[in-house]
Formats: structure tokens, sequence, C-alpha cells
């Protein structure tokens, strides 16, 4: 029996539903809904650490990293062969079935080992937690706002791992902002929307030679219910006066594309590094349900099985529910992106767009036709605010989007 | 035209001069982190899932499962816990305010004084009750506004052992553990920052601009604010502050800027041709921007979450009604006191050390105080 309350009469609609047993369409639908909410910050600052321990790496990641090398000459390095990273620590042997089998510690001295156990992973993981922000920027040149989420550096040289809906899309120049308050550029790789991963590169000669600090890598493949996990990140955006934030909690459902824990996340979190007690990567923070244990987060193998396509800067797939969508339609047989109709209700409607209008410029990209329109929306974040261009008739006009969320997808 | 009662940055589109009967939604609320946030996580999934039969898929039933049996404050877990808590438990006492529990309290000396949460107490009639269910009478005897800490006299109290305050302070990723009433334990999370300051964001929720005349015109009222709460009206001009005469609005933002969230100002205003005294919260700037979605994923939250001269901060989920009551270490210590749910990641606790040293003052205090 839990004898807690619940954090807020507010959460976890289907709570009732669930213990009855039952579970109806409506319970299932609401489910899903908790599954699925995004966690991103829009306000904030960052910091970052290191330390070193020898850890065997991920044959199969470090095989396929070896194979890929991205367009712009970014080379994986031996590092990532198997240098172990900086956070692992090896567990007291008391603790293997805790870890191991996910379970409850059975003694208070049990529970004081897995809390040094912890707190020696809390020392590590700060280091390789950083703050990722990009700075919006329209056409005209003007800041057109900021968010903010994490990243969790995974090479000496200076790999990054993130949530794809942090990291945007590729190619574009980031600011990061390490656990000391240092802050790096770094280039934004490939993303996996369909899973929320991105891979981000720290750009060279910012470290006088020196290795990153980096986490040490696990894999999705034992993981378990009832696994205790260690969260890190920073919520609400970076803090100079308070720092990285740790969170110790269990992870409650493995997925294929997704983990649940009770690690309480918020906006800021996403992009942020989830350990296991061994204190090696597991997964990235993504998005949060109402109820404070709905935490997802991405499982790292995602960015194993895809590194090729992600270092080489390929951005595909979208999450479930999150299409993003403008509401135009147009003709790719025309040589201009004219809008031949606009959908009632439509973020394009909302925006003043009319049929007949010509989109010239889409945030900072130049369209030429309706497929680079389309190109530029699927390469946009539902709900970010995006400085259209258009002609209409004889006039310039510049409009005001906010990207929407196609509900059918 | 400056809104002067909000933070640098802010929108003063966001400001309406306010018709009593606008409706919230007439203003745009942009706050920096909650526009997106709300735009962008609220999820309204389409259902594919026909009405009949639809079997449970393999990961809801695991979802099912283990969502609420692996939590890391499951039954076992606070079982194991359990010997922990007993002895601070039976020091630690419900505060019912006005007939409606309010906070936790802990007892800290023989003479039967209990510490607890200032920030929730109104001025209607005060009682504990105690572990052993008695509910007796108490009385607001000294506080200490830095930290929102109260000293409260209890008759009846004496044969009570008084918490005893640990100097310990735990590493990030301590475990801590939350006491109840009665010595159960209500909440288990990690140390997940050191302490610090934490600086206040009162607001009273009003833009101001001088008249002319040497007095404060309210422009604007914020929806929800403790402003807006208090009736204050678009055109009010504020003569005094809690009884200070105000000429213009340098001198208000001046008197303002002292007040915590949770407090309450007695605001001296000219109406047209009366003059009204009104009571009004200064809350907290954060609540007033929250969106709804924003309030939905944090859940119930102090009124006070902000201004603490030195708190550390955890990840346990409390209802606000359960601060004021100790939090300990995996040894059992008592580290410090809970003093605000902040968030759905944030619970600030005062360090004991801290509390050690307003301890000693509140009680001499107090002490005068029953001399006189």
């Amino acid at each position: 029996m839990h004898t807690m309350r619940p954090a807020s009469s507010l959460r976890l609609g289907g709570e009732s539903n669930q213990k009855g047993g039952s579970v109806g369409p409506r319970a299932l639908a609401r489910l899903r809904g908790l599954l699925e909410r995004s966690v991103r910050g829009a306000a904030g600052g960052l910091v970052l650490l290191g330390l070193a321990l020898w850890l065997p790496a991920s044959v199969g990641l470090a095989q396929q990293r070896e194979a890929a090398a991205s367009p712009n000459g970014i080379a994986l390095t031996s590092a990532m062969k198997g240098d172990g990273g900086s956070t692992f620590v090896p567990p007291a042997e008391v603790l293997t079935k805790v870890l191991e089998e996910g379970k409850v510690p059975t003694t208070l001295d049990q529970l004081r080992q897995l809390e040094a156990q912890q707190q020696a992973v809390a020392r590590r993981a700060e280091a390789c937690t950083v703050n990722v922000q990009i700075l919006g920027r329209g056409p005209d040149g003007v800041h057109v706002g900021s968010t903010q989420g994490c990243g969790a550096i995974i090479t000496a040289d200076g790999f990054v791992l993130t949530a794809a809906h942090v990291a945007e899309r590729p190619g574009l120049s980031i600011r990061l902002t390490l656990h000391d308050g240092r802050i790096v550029t770094a280039t934004t790789l490939g993303m996996n929307r369909a899973v929320d991963a991105a891979l981000v590169k720290i750009d060279e000669g910012q470290n006088d030679g020196e290795p990153w600090p980096h986490a040490s890598l696990g894999s999705s493949e034992s993981l378990t219910p009832g696994m205790w996990c260690i969260a890190t990140g920073h919520p609400g955006g970076f803090d100079p006066s308070r720092g990285v934030v740790t969170r110790v909690g269990r992870i409650l459902v493995v997925r294929d594309d997704l983990l649940v824990t009770d690690c309480a996340l918020i906006g800021g979190d996403s992009g942020g590094p989830l350990f296991d007690m061994w204190g090696r990567l597991i997964a990235i923070h993504s998005r949060i349900g109402n109820d404070i244990s709905d935490n997802l987060h991405v499982p790292v193998h995602h960015y194993d099985q895809s590194w090729g396509k992600l270092a080489a800067g390929k951005a595909w797939g979208y999450l479930p529910g999150f299409r993003p969508i403008l509401g135009v339609q147009g003709t790719t047989a025309s040589d201009q992106a004219e809008i031949e109709a606009v959908r009632a209700g439509s973020p394009a409607e909302k925006a003043g767009i009319q049929r007949g209008d010509v989109i010239q410029q889409f945030g900072e990209t130049v369209i030429s036709d309706f497929e680079s329109l389309k190109q530029a929306v699927a390469q946009t974040m539902p709900g970010k605010r995006i400085v259209i261009r258009i002609t209409r008739g004889d006039e310039s006009k510049r409009l005001v989007v906010q990207i929407g969320r196609d509900p059918r997808s | 035209m400056p809104p002067l009662d909000a933070p640098l940055g802010s929108d003063p589109t966001r400001w309406q001069v306010r018709p009593r009967s606008s409706h919230r939604q007439t203003f745009a609320r942009r706050g920096t982190a909650a526009w997106l946030l709300a735009v962008f996580l609220v999820m309204l999934l389409p259902s594919p899932v026909p009405a009949q039969d639809l079997g449970k898929p393999y990961w809801l039933e695991q979802a099912i499962g283990t969502r609420f049996t692996s939590r890391r404050d499951n039954g076992p877990m606070m079982q194991l816990l359990q010997p922990l808590v007993r002895d601070a438990g039976e020091a630690t006492v419900q505060v019912v305010c006005g007939g409606k529990p309010v906070s936790l309290g802990m007892v800290v000396s023989p003479e039967g004084f209990v510490l607890t949460k200032r920030s929730e107490l109104t001025e209607e009639p005060l009682r504990v009750r105690l572990a052993d269910q008695r509910l007796l009478t108490a009385r607001l005897v000294a506080t200490r506004r830095t930290s929102d800490l109260a000293l409260l006299a209890v008759e009846g109290l004496q044969q009570i052992e008084p918490l005893q305050f640990s100097e310990t302070s735990p590493a990030v990723a301590s475990f801590l553990v939350s006491v109840g009433r009665g010595g159960r334990p209500i909440g288990l999370g990690v140390m997940g920052v050191l302490p610090r300051e934490v600086k206040h964001v009162g607001r009273l929720g009003v833009v101001l601009r001088d008249d002319g005349q040497g007095r404060a015109r309210v422009e604007g009222v914020w929806p929800e604010s403790g402003a807006d709460e208090a009736g204050m009206l678009a055109g009010d001009r504020i003569i005094a502050v809690d009884d200070q005469p105000t000429a213009g609005r340098e001198a208000v933002i001046a008197i303002l800027r002292d007040r915590y969230p949770g407090e309450r100002v007695r605001l001296t205003i000219a109406r047209e041709e009366e003059s009204l005294q009104i009571k009004a919260l200064i809350r907290d700037f954060s609540l007033l921007q929250e969106s709804e979605n924003d309030a939905r994923v944090n859940g119930a939250r102090s009124k006070r979450l902000s201004g603490f001269e030195q708190v550390f901060q955890h990840d346990t989920p409390l209802e606000p009604d359960q601060c004021g009551g100790p939090i300990l270490d995996s040894q059992g210590r008592v580290v410090g006191m809970n003093i605000a749910r902040a968030g759905r990641v944030i619970t600030y606790a005062i360090p004991a050390s801290l509390l050690d040293q307003h301890l000693a003052s509140l009680l001499q205090e107090a002490q005068s105080r029953s001399d006189e």
C-alpha cells in the first residue's frame, strides 16, 4: 500500500479505472495522453564538470560510430570506442540484487549502501550534463525567442545526445552552457523525431585539446521496471545560482521507444541524461504527463541504432501527434509557393495567410516553391512562432505564424 | 508606460486596464517559460480506439502492473523507513488554523513551543493536533520573515520530547524522508541542490504610474493577483501602504519590494471621491504567470514559494499543508524543515543549522514577551 498521498488531486485521471482492473477506451486514451506531453523550457541557462573512470563501452555503438563520419568532416574518434566515460561507478557487491533486479533495499544498511552509490553517481553525472540554448532569429535579424533544454556529453571529442525537440533541426548553431557556467558553441546534427532523439557536436577547438568530460554509456537491454536511476538537468532553464538539479527514482515502464520513471522532470530538463545506478547513460529526458510519475525518456539504443544517420545530419520522422502543420495547400507544379487554399482554423488562417499569397521566406529559409515550403514546415517544431514573408499582389507582407500540430498525425 | 510592478523584460501589452468584468483570457499570457510549454506540450491525441473490446496492449498491461508498484516510495520502501521516523513523528504536530489543517509543526522545546511555517497561518484561531490525537490551543508568539518561520506557544504540550536538530549536511542524491504527525513517513526524495539563497518575487499585481499630483495611480490589475482579489481597480490612487504615506509610485514600489509572497499589505486608496482601506495579498509572481498547463504539471503549491535566506532543494512531492514538518536523513537525523512546495520538481527545506540559529532567538523573544 502507498502511504504517500498523491502529489496532486489533478493527477492521473485514469487512475481509478486502472486500479479497478478494467481499462475502457477512455482510460486508454487518457493514459496515452498522459504518456505524451513534451518537456521543454523556454527560459534560462546551465553547468558542467568532469571525472574519469574506465568502463568498456558498448561494442555495437563503437563499431557503428567508427563507420560513421559526418559530411562536414567530423570524424568519430577512438574516444568513443571504449574509454568508458567518466560516470561509471562499480557498486558494492551487496547491492547486486537490488540494482540488477530493480528491488527495494531490504535493510536500512542496504538502503544506505544504495544511497552512497547514488551520491557517487550524482557527483560524476553533473559534469556531462549541459544546458542547450537555441537562439531564434527572424529573417530581419530580430531575436524571436529562445528555448532551453539539456544535453549529455558522451565522447571526449564532444558528441552530445539531446532530444529532437530541443535540437529542432540539423545544422543549427547552438549554445551549450557547461556545469561550471562556461559557454561553448555547438552544431546540431541529425535527429530521429519519431522517438525524439538528436545528436549535437561541440564545435572544435574550444577545450585546449583536452577531452570533454563525458558519460559512460549503458544499454537499454537489461532494463527492467523497478531499477533505480538518476536524472540530472536544468529544470526551468539554467540558473547560475543553482546549477544542475539531481533527482533519483525508479524505472516504471520499459518500452522499445521510451522509458517511464518517477524521476520528476519539467520544462528545461528535456535532452538531459538518465543514468542507471552504475552511472551509465541509459536514456535522454523527453516529455512528461500531468502525474508526477509520468516522466518519459528516450532509450539510448535509439542513438546507437541510428548513429550513422544522426552523425550525417539526417532528420526524419515525427513524434505521434506532433507533426508540424501550417494548413495550406498549393501545387508542386508551380515554380513558386503560391497558396491555393487555406484550411479553416489552421495556423495559416490565424496568421492571416490568404489564397493567392506567395510565400517568399519562412523563418530563415528562402522559399522557392511549394515543395521547399513543405520541407521548411516539416523542420519546425509545433508551437514555434515563425516570421513569414509573402507577396500579395504587388504588396510585400510580414506575418507571424505559430506552427500547429496535426491532430491526425 | 513601463509595467512597474512587473519583472524586467515583461511585456506591457500583457497588461490591460481592466473593466471589472473582464475575463482572464483577454490577457495574453506569454510568460517566458509558459507559452512554448503550453502550446507545444499539451497533447490531444485523437482516440483511435473503438468502443468495444480492444484488449490490453502489452505495454499498457505492463504500465498498470508496474507503474504503481515500482515507484521509489512504494509500500515496502515506506515500511523500511518507518523505524527511522518514529521518534521524530512523536514530536511532529499538525497545525490547524480556523478549523483547517494548514501545515505541520515541530515540537522544539520542553516548554511546549512549536516551530512551523508562517505564511500558511491566518488570523483565525490556531490549534495543534498531536501524535496522540489531542487537539490543543496554540498562539503565535514570534516570527522570522526571512525564513517564513513562526513559533507557536501550545498549552499542555510540556511532556513531549522536543526534536533535536542535526548539523549534518547531506550530500547531493542523499535520501531524505519527510515525517508526518505521529511518525508516518509522508514522502521520500533526495537532495537535489545544496543549501542556497532563493530570492523572492512577490507581487501585488498592479501597474502603477505617477498621476502628476504626487500619487501612484493604478493603470492595470493583473488577473488573480492579490490586488485583483482585493477589488483594486484601474484609476485607484494609492495614498498609503501599511499606514506609511506614499508619495508616488517609487515610494509604493519601495515598500512593496520588501514584502514576501503570502504576506498581506494594508492599502489606503483614493477612488474617485472616496477613501478606502483594503488588505491585499502579495502573491508569488511565478504563480501569477503560470499557464494552465504549468498549473497541471506543478500541482498544488505553497503560497510562499520563494524568498528564503537559505534552503536546500529536494524532489519529494508534498502537499502545501505537509510543509512545516521535519525532514530526516537516512540515519533518522533531523536535517531540516520542509518550508515550501514550489513546483513539480522542487520542494524547499530550511537546513537544521539555520533552524537552530533562529530557534534560539525566537525562544528568547517568546520568553521576553511572556515576562512583560
